[in-house]
């Protein structure tokens, strides 16, 4: 029997039986380190060059390539948790086609191999192979078709700027800050100092703590609803929202700006965000209709300090200072 | 050389490094030590400015009746203390512009025009500066190795006349497209044009007279080549006049970019606008020195794949075994060159990067965070496709020689290293997707695929994708050697601690990034540069030192190159190009509606962003465009190759003396 077919066979059957007999026990509701889909897909690998040695089968190129790819294309549908949006998707496996080509065009023989068995199909040699793909092509390319033409009643997807460029000064109940130097008035301590603190209990101990306190405070009784008691954009209204209410833990978020911009965010909300960012697309209220100014620096202290990030500084300076704008 | 013997391998990579050295150092070396060379010396020149003004009369502020010196504040430099440097008002305030100040043609926007103007003149201006460089180091190696491998000296003297040959076509192409932009530009935004020309006066007048010492260099080295290269003390004389050619084509490069970084980042004036007197302090703002390392590099790599392109052509359409080899040949002194440089291209594009922050914050979250963010996605798409594009061609390449079997096996794990660091270093922080998948996906960050969305997973990657490319070209250096100096174990032994060395250091560094505050993981990317360049020039050390005595598998089998390895040339060099065009597109439109950023206001119907889509229509026009351009110039340059020898028509007696 020809070596390649008994390699697909070992591919395609080890593929159902592994998906449908061996997937639902590497996915517990409560996974585990050896108990999750990438082991499982580390094992389904194991267990394709395994047997392939173990039969001597030696695939060909191109069904080397073809195993390559198929197993990206499963890793990224399948694997892969929670699901990659389509464009990711489309993005990842563009990337992986690429490789294989790669690997199949490293020198002129591996080509050559790699083109063998398409051109005998295309030319007839291989009269099975040849009438499998000149019926399947046809029906693909209708599938296709079909799948493109059908109407879709989705919302279209926008391209979103999260982290839109600040204006160069904001003014915020009267008083214009530039944010380009402006900090936060009660960052008056490092926050590692505080590692081992926490709200409420230690308030009255140490003034930082007092401000991280009060922030705090206001957060819970203003933003949590939104932004989760977790911070992590996913309050009980999140899910009501497109775009999500905004994750603080995720280190592209707050990790990555400066407490002004934060400050300028919160103070205009939504409505007051540049035409790039759609600020029709954000829910977020302009804060500085319904907070004091110093009461959106200490919500902002104690957003960093619960979630361990620093705000962002550019030059050596820390980000400790005095300042409260100017006029 | 270049595969032929080890000798020339190390007279090129000298080279090599001579050139980075002599073009890179200066502007690296120099803006590390301006910072406090500059604080004193503004001190200084201001207390100088102060003491001259007070000492001619007319002039001195306590002169009774005398015009007073108005001072005004720098919008850039600032004193030793840390207050705006103060200079002497020397201009006028930036003109606010109305609509008379701006012309239009009805069949296209004025931004357009322009924009198509200056980018061809950037295409063959960078085309121009960058083969005078493989000339001279071509010519070198020519040099060098005339005395232990005279066919190949004359060959390397042969190919860097001829690339001189169709430079000098190109070279008249760039001077014809640099005045179309610069009518375009009188033309069509004179009200700016006036403004501009009024700060860089002497500036532009010692741009035209350095062209005119170009021009005159480039003729002298060019045709007096076949009458210097007779004598070797002429042959010396004229392999120096190269490095002045190159040497006076930085300068006339580094005036043009201070126009465009004083747009960009300006200094040497008042928020107003007015010129402080100082015209160094013009030329010299934020960004001329990363602008200008960043172009110097660009330039090698883009003039490295046009060359390799047009002798990719000429391999694949090659008639006879010998021009497939010489064009194979060329073909891989091109790519070699071309790959030189795209290695520390990103480096230097970091470095911009950085300045383009310390200068604005808000322009910096414009470009990789806010508006721009998108094309900088594109950008790394494309860095992607030139990596895979070079790495195809190093793989295909080794194929041919003899002995490379040996290292063939390890090219499919290089593969999937590099697939792998591509998806992290192009995977967004902002994903594009419907509502329908966001619920799905439970947030607008991926819980795993999101951690790549950071500079920590971007700068991780992309310094594992060039440490792989050195890698690959380590082995491809080696492909034919056995390795016969008795300490080849342990030589061995201390590539192969490089390399796992600098990939766990790399790899740690990124991680231990996202446990960092933002402005400390910054500073990691040093570390992970340093890294991948100690692999770059430590592996590329100890590999040529245990090239001694060492035996070959045999000589590289010139005119074999696959056609895969030959299209990746064709690849690179397209996607090389339009990269450029983008890059320079976002430079210049991260502005958005300032002609100079926070000074000259851009009041024209012109002063709005693009869309992504129709950026990339002109982007790939202007692609097109430059490459049909190349083909015209090439099909010139070889118009003077077809002469047929010239033979006495039949019938027409000839002479005694000269019948044979």
């Amino acid at each position: 029997m020809n070596k390649n077919l008994v390699s697909f066979l070992v591919f395609a059957v080890g593929l159902a039986v592994f998906h449908n007999a061996i997937f639902p026990i590497f996915t517990p509701k409560e996974t585990g380190w050896l108990l999750n889909r990438y082991v499982y897909f580390l094992v389904f690998v194991a267990y394709l060059i395994i047997v392939n040695i173990a039969l001597r089968l030696k695939p060909s190129i191109s069904m080397n390539a073809l195993f390559v790819w198929l197993l990206g294309f499963y890793f990224y549908k399948s694997i892969l948790y929670p699901p990659i949006p389509w464009t990711l998707f489309i993005t990842y496996m563009v990337m992986w086609s690429i490789g294989c080509f790669l690997y199949i065009s490293q020198d002129a023989e591996t080509f050559r191999e790699f083109r063998k068995p398409i051109v005998k199909t295309i030319v007839g040699e291989y009269k099975f192979a040849q009438v499998v793909v000149m019926t399947a092509m046809p029906i693909l390319v209708g599938f296709a078709t079909y799948n493109t033409i059908y109407p879709s009643y989705q919302e279209p997807v926008e391209l979103r700027t999260v982290h839109p460029a600040p204006p160069a000064t904001t003014k915020v109940h009267g008083k214009t800050y530039p944010l380009e130097s402006t900090n936060n008035p009660f960052r008056i301590d490092e926050q590692d100092n505080y590692k081992d603190s926490f709200p409420f209990l230690d308030a009255d101990k140490h003034e930082y703590m007092k401000y991280v306190t009060e922030g705090g405070t206001i957060f819970f009784e203003n933003c949590h609803y939104c932004h989760g008691d977790q911070l992590n954009g996913l309050g009980m209204f999140s899910h009501a929202f497109n775009p999500t209410p905004a994750n603080f833990i995720d280190p592209g978020t707050i990790a990555m700006l400066q407490e002004s911009f934060l400050f300028w965010r919160v103070s205009k909300g939504g409505p007051g965000l540049p035409n790039e960012s759609t600020p029709w697309s954000s829910a977020m209220p302009a804060w500085e209709e319904h907070l004091k100014t110093d009461e959106i620096w200490k919500v902002i202290l104690f957003e960093y300090w619960y979630t361990g990030w620093h705000p962002r500084t550019f030059g050596t300076e820390g980000s400790t200072a005095d300042s409260r704008g100017g006029e | 050389m270049l595969g032929k013997n080890k000798r020339s391998v190390t007279a090129f990579l000298s080279g090599l490094v001579l050139t980075a050295v002599v073009y890179l150092a200066p502007g690296m070396v120099g803006d590390a030590i301006a910072a406090e060379a500059f604080a004193e010396q503004a001190f200084a020149e201001e207390a100088f400015a102060k003491e001259v003004l007070a000492e001619q009369p007319g002039l001195s502020a306590v002169d009774d009746g005398a015009p007073e010196i108005e001072w005004g504040q720098d919008v850039f430099y600032k004193d030793w203390e840390g207050n705006p440097l103060k200079g002497p008002v020397s201009g006028a305030p930036a003109p606010e512009l109305g609509p008379t100040d701006y012309n239009n043609y009805e069949f296209a926007p004025s931004r357009m025009l322009i924009w198509v103007a200056n980018q061809q003149h950037l295409y063959f201006g960078s085309f121009v500066l960058a083969v005078p460089i493989f000339c001279m180091i071509i010519e070198f190696i020519g040099v060098r190795t005339k005395r232990d491998d005279p066919i190949m000296s004359v060959k390397y003297d042969r190919l860097a006349h001829d690339l001189m040959k169709i430079s000098l076509t190109a070279y008249s192409w760039t001077a014809i497209l640099g005045g179309i932009l610069l009518f375009t530009f009188i033309t069509l935004f004179p009200g700016f044009f006036k403004y501009l020309a009024g700060i860089f006066r002497p500036v532009m007048h010692v741009y035209a007279l350095m062209f005119l010492a170009e021009s005159g260099v480039l003729y002298v080295y060019y045709y007096g080549w076949d009458r210097m290269s007779q004598d070797p003390f002429l042959k010396w004389i004229h392999c120096s006049l190269a490095v002045l050619l190159n040497l006076i084509g930085t300068i006339l490069m580094y005036l043009a970019n201070s126009w465009a970084t004083f747009m960009q980042a300006p200094g040497g004036i008042d928020s107003e606008g007015r010129f402080l007197g100082n015209i160094w302090h013009v030329i010299h703002s934020t960004l001329w020195n990363p602008v200008g390392v960043h172009r110097i590099l660009g330039n090698i790599v883009f003039g490295g794949g046009i060359v390799g392109a047009y002798a990719a052509y000429h391999y694949l359409t090659a008639k006879t075994e010998e021009d497939r080899a010489h064009y194979d040949w060329v073909c891989y002194v091109a790519m070699f060159i071309c790959i030189f440089g795209l290695i520390p291209l990103p480096f230097a594009g970091y470095w911009l990067m950085k300045e383009v922050y310390a200068f604005r914050q808000q322009m910096g979250i414009t470009l990789m965070g806010g508006i721009m963010a998108w094309l900088f996605i594109i950008q790394a798409v494309m860095i992607g496709l030139l990596f895979f594009a070079a790495n195809s061609y190093l793989h295909n390449g080794m194929a041919r020689v003899k002995g490379s079997h040996r290292y063939m096996k390890y090219c499919k794990y290089m593969v999937l290293l590099l697939i792998v660091c591509f998806t992290m270093w192009m995977t967004p922080h902002t994903i594009v997707m419907t509502p329908a998948e966001l619920k799905l996906m439970g947030g607008a960050q991926h819980p795993i695929v999101g951690h790549f969305g950071v500079m920590s997973a971007k700068n991780t990657a992309v310094n594992l994708m060039i440490t792989t490319t050195i890698l690959c070209f380590i082995l491809y250096q080696r492909a034919n050697k056995k390795i016969m100096v008795p300490w080849a174990t342990v030589g061995n032994c201390w590539i192969a601690a490089i390399f796992v060395g600098a990939a766990i250091n790399i790899i740690f560094l990124g991680v231990y990034g996202y446990f960092l505050p933002a402005n400390q993981r910054v500073g990691l990317s040093v570390p992970q540069v340093c890294t991948t360049l100690t692999t770059l020039f430590a592996g590329t050390a100890i590999n040529i030192s245990m090239f001694k005595d060492s035996e070959s598998y045999g000589d590289i089998q010139w005119g074999s190159q696959s056609k895969v390895g030959t299209y990746a040339v064709f690849l690179l060099a397209i996607s090389f190009t339009w990269l450029m065009g983008l890059m320079g597109y976002i430079r210049s439109s991260v502005r958005l509606f300032w002609h100079v950023t926070e000074v000259v206001r851009d009041n024209s119907v012109d002063a709005y962003t693009l869309t992504i889509g129709e950026a990339g229509k002109m982007l790939t026009f202007n692609t097109l465009f430059v490459w049909v351009q190349f083909v015209v110039v090439f099909w010139v340059g070889s118009l003077t190759g077809k002469k047929a020898p010239a033979e006495a028509p039949s019938g027409v007696p000839v002479p005694a003396q000269q019948q044979q």
